[in-house]
């Protein structure tokens, strides 16, 4: 940790093993992580490196096997509402509209209905998606979707938010836009995300800060700091320097990730649940 | 309104025939029936009116004890373990066999026939619900979770809403089983009114009018408690919701 700069969210020598009975298995060997307050943290990894099982572990979901998960330097738990959580698949619920799933969580915390209706709505405003507070879910698009997961979220003002490849089941042209909406929503609201994705292009566009974790049993393979002042070009050289080093580490573990998976029927590791 | 005139009409058109065409010997003419339920509507509606205590009795039981114990079922590994063999085991059993043993127990009347309609709506209230929350998407429990959700709002507002298109399923069958458990239960255990009742009494007079008659009111209950009970919850609820196709 740098002097002076506290941690909002650290992970200390994770270790998760999966253990099914007769087989055991090695997700993450150790990660250590400590992302700052309002930093805009992204892991990426080959795919099936444990990336998305070191966020249910911050999440809560699940417990590592050894090693802390600390927010504001006190051991995370289980599940709570100092953390936001957004689903790859939305995990909106059905039977509530665009304003019921964005102040669930403020009722559920117990927020008086007024008062829960009236922060959700701001929200909705917030992500975009005004006009649309008494929809169902399932007339919206893709997009509009993760913009309801995405306010609901943040709606009742956890400590960080959570991001588990948000935009990967969106088409191209609409992923693209969310970026933008996401550092837009970002920059207003300053929380410290922590972002999983297997795309560099993505990590670079996003983050203050990329996070390489190797192949499974992932540990962290390296970091780089990004310091390019958004919006960040597609084109820009710096922008395409950083996602070229980015590259470079991780094209060597999906390489290797590749071979192990060649070399033996070894079992692909469980997803998340 | 057609949807609902057409069927209605092709059976009546087919009894019409049958009758005319003398297959059934014993088979009334519908008009004779209609006759009947006119001439005899006081009795009637007093059997109506027995078996419709009866059936929401045992019904709203199945259904109060049947959801949360298939909500249980769905979300508890031992619960599960515990009960799924013996609903197996029980669930092929005919209501009406455990109706003796009832009535040793507690003699004919009331008591007895709300038990077999529960018996008969139970266990696939039970079974669907279970099954429905089994599949819910684990990502709508987390979401839950992690917005600070007790166990008894995962309850409420995620597993029974989410189980939903399994629990109206589950009770359209417990209309079913529960309305064959009623007619049954009631030739064997009713002393003096039912519908059940009615068209095994009338078997002692060979009032076959009478029969069909009661048959006729039976079926019409069963397609309204369809049409005006479990429908409009469907609109209203996971039609609504787009979690079926409409």
């Amino acid at each position: 940790m740098k002097q002076g700069i506290a941690a909002k969210l650290e992970a200390r020598h994770i270790r998760k093993e999966f253990d099914d009975g007769d087989s055991k298995l090695l997700a993450i060997e150790d990660i250590n992580l400590s992302v700052r307050e309002s930093e805009f943290c992204v892991i990426v990894g080959p795919s099936g490196c444990g990336k998305s099982t070191f966020l249910y572990l911050a999440a809560g979901f699940e417990k590592p096997t050894s090693g802390d998960i600390l927010l504001n330097g006190k051991p995370v738990k289980g599940p709570g509402p100092d953390r936001g959580f957004v689903f790859q698949e939305f995990a909106l619920y059905p039977w509530k509209t665009v304003l019921g799933n964005v102040s669930f969580g403020l009722e559920i915390q117990g927020m008086k209905k007024e008062e829960a209706k009236e922060t959700a709505e701001k929200y909705i405003e917030t992500i975009g998606l005004q006009g649309f507070e008494n929809a169902y879910p399932h007339t919206l698009s893709g997009g509009m979707k993760q913009r309801v997961g995405i306010a609901r979220a943040l709606a009742y003002d956890p400590e960080v938010l959570l991001m588990d490849e948000p935009f990967g089941s969106l088409d191209a042209q609409t992923k693209k836009l969310m970026q933008q909406e996401l550092l837009r929503v970002w920059s207003q609201t300053r929380k410290t995300v922590l972002y999983v994705t297997h795309s560099v292009v993505e990590a670079s566009f996003l983050a203050d800060r990329v996070v390489v974790l190797t192949a499974r049993p992932s540990k962290v393979k390296g970091i780089i700091d990004i310091d390019i002042p958004r919006p960040r070009s597609y084109t820009d050289e710096d922008y395409l320097d950083v996602r070229e080093r980015i590259l470079g580490l991780l094209d060597e573990e999906v390489a290797r990730a590749y071979r192990k998976d060649q070399a033996g029927p070894e079992s692909t590791p469980p997803e998340p649940s | 309104m057609l949807i609902f005139i057409l069927p209605l009409a092709s059976l009546v058109i087919i009894w019409w025939t049958v009758y005319w065409m003398g297959l059934i010997r014993v088979l009334p003419s519908p008009i004779e029936v209609a006759g009947t339920m006119v001439s005899r509507w006081r009795i009637l509606l007093r059997d109506l009116g027995s078996s419709a205590v009866r059936i929401a009795a045992g019904f709203c039981l199945a259904m109060v004890i049947g959801i949360p114990v298939g909500l249980l079922m769905g979300t508890n590994r031992y619960v599960h373990f515990l009960l799924r063999p013996i609903l197996t085991l029980l669930l092929p059993v005919p209501t009406l066999a455990w109706v003796p043993i009832l009535l040793i127990m507690w003699g004919v009347g009331d008591q007895t026939i709300i038990f077999a309609i529960f018996l008969g709506g139970f266990f696939s209230i039970a079974y669907n619900t279970a099954t429905g929350v089994r599949g819910i998407d684990q990502d709508l429990i987390l979401a839950a979770r992690i917005m600070g959700a007790s166990r008894r709002e995962l309850f409420a507002k995620v597993l029974l809403p989410g189980s939903m298109v399994s629990v109206l399923a589950g009770l359209r069958l417990a209309i079913g089983y529960s309305w064959r458990a009623l007619v049954g239960a009631e030739m064997l255990a009713a002393a003096s009114a039912g519908l059940g009742f009615r068209v095994f009494n009338s078997w002692r007079f060979v009032a076959v009018d009478v029969m069909f008659a009661s048959l006729v009111i039976i079926m019409a209950i069963g397609f309204i408690m369809e049409r005006f009970l479990v429908e409009p919850l469907e609109r209203r609820t996971v039609k609504r919701w787009g979690m079926i196709r409409v």
